[in-house]
This record gives structure tokens, sequence and C-alpha cells, in this order.
């Protein structure tokens, strides 16, 4: 009897414990549901809006071991993270809707700090962009496409390329890619303030107020023949007024014109990368003065610049360190006016490996060797015909973020 | 000779314009293969000329809207290019 008294206990204990927890289940899920339907509710009144806001950005640092021999004197030198290639650069990307967008790159590289370009594009229609501000001027397609140390094969940039003519300047711009037929053409024409001509032949091309009406005109058209786009040829023109008005350098014009290609190719195994620009600067003044005591000399200031790239990385290893490798190698001439006060001829040989941690991040390990030959005349106290050989060693580590 | 001339004129002018029907059909028959082209294969074809080939895990889906913005500029991709590409990267 006590014993099936205490099993009927058990049971409606048992009973109502089950009855309880139901009751708390319900109170659970209930609480639930609110919370859920809560929530769909805020995600649909969310407004995704029209602006988005994005900072990305690069850095470059690394060592760098330098040997240089003019006339048989030997100097060394290194740099820890690199200083003359060192670089951190981020880039605010501002998009206002779909037709609207507003980059700005401030850059610290080589020990200064500056702006690489700050501008707005308003995407007007298809095959039509329009810009303004300051911006990065289309003549050729390493500064605008390849200078980033992340995109770059090598540690360093190509001598001259990378540096004439101006690479930004304030302007406007129009620009565009469209298809015809199984070929592909792209046009990126500007018009800028342009640059001046300093007394010594040199151009000058930053921190400059409009003085005259004329401006530069400059552009590139592309052509892609091929459907799968893997190679792309391309030439450039630049030319515009460089001297104040009621001044010597009154008729001075610059003409500058450059050609360039670029063509990516799986071959086997490997991917073929070749690149390549050639530059050529041409100014109409041949009379100058001499910073150093004030005296007048000639020379006929044309310049040119130019290096071809090619790069092979095995894409198709099934072995992922091997796959991540790249052998790169450049050859580069840099020629400035002969018997000018910057006078120089360089021939420049770059090999390199790289190592691709992720698609955007690389570590290179680049030789570089750099024969320059004097071309100041006697008149200016150059001793022409002498050489100066710089063997520059680097280990870089660049990042796109 | 004036029938000469006008059969010349003549075969010039279907020359001219048999020429034109052929590359005309050339042209449209790949336009539309390229018109048929993937996000994924605009992707690899374009991104590579410059850089290598972006994860689409990179950014977010606005994101890659305003990056793909950026890249038409850099590259001077078509409109088309531009959204197949990001279409395949916010995926």
């Amino acid at each position: 009897m006590k014993r099936k008294f205490l099993l009927l206990l058990s049971l409606i204990t048992v009973s109502m414990l089950a009855t309880k927890l139901k009751a708390q289940q319900v109170v659970v899920d209930s609480s639930l549901l609110d919370r859920i339907n809560a929530l769909e509710t805020q995600v649909h009144d969310q407004k995704p809006g029209e602006d988005h806001v994005m900072i990305v950005g690069l850095t470059t640092f690394g060592f760098a071991s330098h040997r240089s021999k003019t006339d048989g004197v030997i100097t060394k030198s290194n740099s820890i993270v690199d200083g003359d290639n060192y670089e951190f650069s981020p880039m605010l990307l501002w998009r206002h809707g779909t037709k609207f967008l507003m980059e700005f790159e401030p850059s610290f590289a080589g020990d200064q700090l500056g702006v690489n370009w700050a501008d707005v594009s308003y995407y007007a229609a298809p095959g039509l962009i329009l810009r303004a501000g300051y911006l990065v001027l289309p003549f050729g397609t390493y500064s605008k496409r390849l200078g980033a140390g992340w995109i770059n094969k090598l540690a360093t940039d190509p001598e001259g390329v990378a540096d004439l003519p101006p690479l930004s300047d304030y302007g406007i711009e129009a620009e565009g890619g469209f298809q015809a037929g199984t070929m592909k053409w792209n046009y990126d024409f500007a018009i800028a303030n342009g640059m001046q001509l300093n007394p010594d032949g040199t151009i000058q091309n930053a921190g400059i107020a409009p003085t005259n009406n004329n401006k530069n005109i400059c552009g590139r058209i592309g052509w892609l023949p091929f459907p799968n786009s893997s190679l792309e040829l391309g030439i450039s023109g630049m030319t515009g007024k460089l001297g104040d008005p009621g001044t010597p350098f009154e008729k001075a014009r610059s003409s500058m014109y450059a050609a360039d290609i670029n063509l990516i190719e799986n071959v086997g195994m490997v991917q073929l990368n070749m690149k390549g620009q050639y530059d050529v600067i041409d100014i109409n003044q041949k009379d100058y003065i001499n910073p150093a005591d004030g005296s007048n000399y000639s020379f006929t200031n044309h310049t040119t610049t130019g290096y071809v790239m090619a790069a092979v990385r095995p894409v198709k290893s099934s072995n992922n360190f091997v796959k991540n490798l790249e052998l790169a190698a450049r050859y580069g001439n840099y020629t400035t006016p002969t018997n000018s006060l910057i006078g120089m001829k360089d021939n420049s040989f770059a090999v390199g490996l790289n190592y691709w941690i992720s698609w955007r991040t690389v570590v290179h390990f680049t030789y570089e060797s750099i024969k320059s030959t004097s071309t100041i005349g006697q008149s200016l106290g150059g001793n022409p015909g002498s050489i100066t050989n710089n063997n520059s060693l680097y280990l870089q580590f660049s990042i796109q973020l | 000779m004036k029938n000469f001339q006008l059969k010349k004129i003549t075969f010039v002018v279907f020359f001219a314009m048999a020429v034109s029907i052929i590359v005309t059909f050339i042209g449209c028959a790949s336009s539309q293969k390229i018109a048929m082209k993937s996000g994924a294969q605009l992707w690899a074809e374009n991104c590579q000329r410059c850089h290598n080939t972006p994860s689409p895990s990179t950014f977010s889906a606005e994101q890659w809207k305003t990056v793909g913005m950026h890249m038409q500029s850099r590259a001077l991709l078509t409109d088309t290019e531009r959204d197949k590409i990001v279409a395949f990267l916010q995926q």
C-alpha cells in the first residue's frame, strides 16, 4: 500500500514538473519569436543608403643594401625598411550611388608626405567616365596601373618611366572602354594646368601656379585585339606650353610620346607576364641659364626612357609553395639631355624572385644593377664618359589592404 | 567603255557591301560569344592584366560595388565587364 502511494505521488510530481517545464518552454518560444519578429522588422526597415565609404591602401617596406663605384671609388650603404622605396598610402573611396566616386590617396614616400590623387568621377554613360580634380595623367600605363608595390614585379620602379613626365596634375579627364566585335578599345584624355620650364632646362611639375592660358593636353588610346584581353597595346601623347608670357621661355613647348605593351598568357605550366613602355620627351627650347654662375648654355632638350619586364609564375603547379613563386627580370634605359647639367645615360638590369603570400601580398627579393654614364659637358664642370656602377639588393614586403 | 565603267563601279560597290556584310556577321557572331562570357571568366581575364585575381571573400558586397567603380577607371573596363565581375565577386 505504501509502495503504491509512493508510486502515485511520484507520478503526480513528475506530471506537475512536466507541465511546468512545458509552460516555461512555451514562454521561451514566445519570447524568441517576438525577438525574431522584431529583428525581421528592423531588417525590413533597414535602408541600404546611397553612400558608401571604404578605406583601402598599401604599404611597402624592407631592407636594401647598395654598393656604388665611381672612378675606382667604392661607397656602400644599407637601409632598414628601405627608406628610398618605403611607401605608406591609405586610399579613401567614397561612392555616392552608382554615378559618383571620390578618390583620395595621400602618400608618405621618399621621406615626403604628398598626394597621389584627389578627384571626383562621374559615371556619365556606358563607356564615358568624367573626372575632375588632382588626377593621374593618362600617359603610358606604369604610373596609373602598375606602379603600386604590390602590383610591381620588382622591388624598384623603372628609372625615368616612373618619374617622367609629371604623374598627377589639376585638370579634367574623360575616359572609357568599349567593345568592338572581338576587340576592345579604350581611351583616356585629360586637360591639365601643365608644367613649367626651369632656367636650367629641367621641368617643374609640382607647386606651379598657372601662368598662361595654354593647358597641357594629354591622352592615351589602348587596343586589346584578342577576345581574351591578353594583349593590350597603347599609345600616348602630351603637349603643352612651358613658359610664362614675357619671359625667354614664352614659346617653349613640350612634346611627349609613349608606347606601351601588356601581355599575359598561360604557356604550359607557367603564366607569362610581359610589360613595357617607352617614352620620348622633347622640349623645343635650346638656350638655358647655368644656375651655378648665371652664364648661358645650350643643349638639345631630348629625353628618352623605357623598360621591358618579363615575369613567369608556375600557376598550374600542384605544389602550393612552388605555385606562389615568381621569377621576374627587367631591362631599362634612361637617357637625359647630353651636355645638360643633368646629362646621363643609364642602363639598368633587375632580376627578382617573388613569393606571393596572398593575391595582394608579396615578398620581393630583387637585385638591380645600374650603369650610369655621365654626359654633362666639360664646360659645365662635368666629366663626360665617367661611369658609375650601382648595385643594389632588396628584400621587400608589399601589401595592399 | 561606259558599260565597262558601270560594271567596274557595280563590282566595287557589291564587293564593298559583301565585305561589310561578312565583317558585320563575323563581328556580331563574335560579339554574341563575348556577350555570353560569365563574370568569372571576365574576372580571370581582366584583373590579371595588372595584378593577381582577387578573392571574392576580400570585400563585402557593398565594398565590391565601390571597388568595381574604382577598378573600371583604372583598367578602363566596359560597363558590362564591370557589372558582371562585381556580380561574380559579390556571391
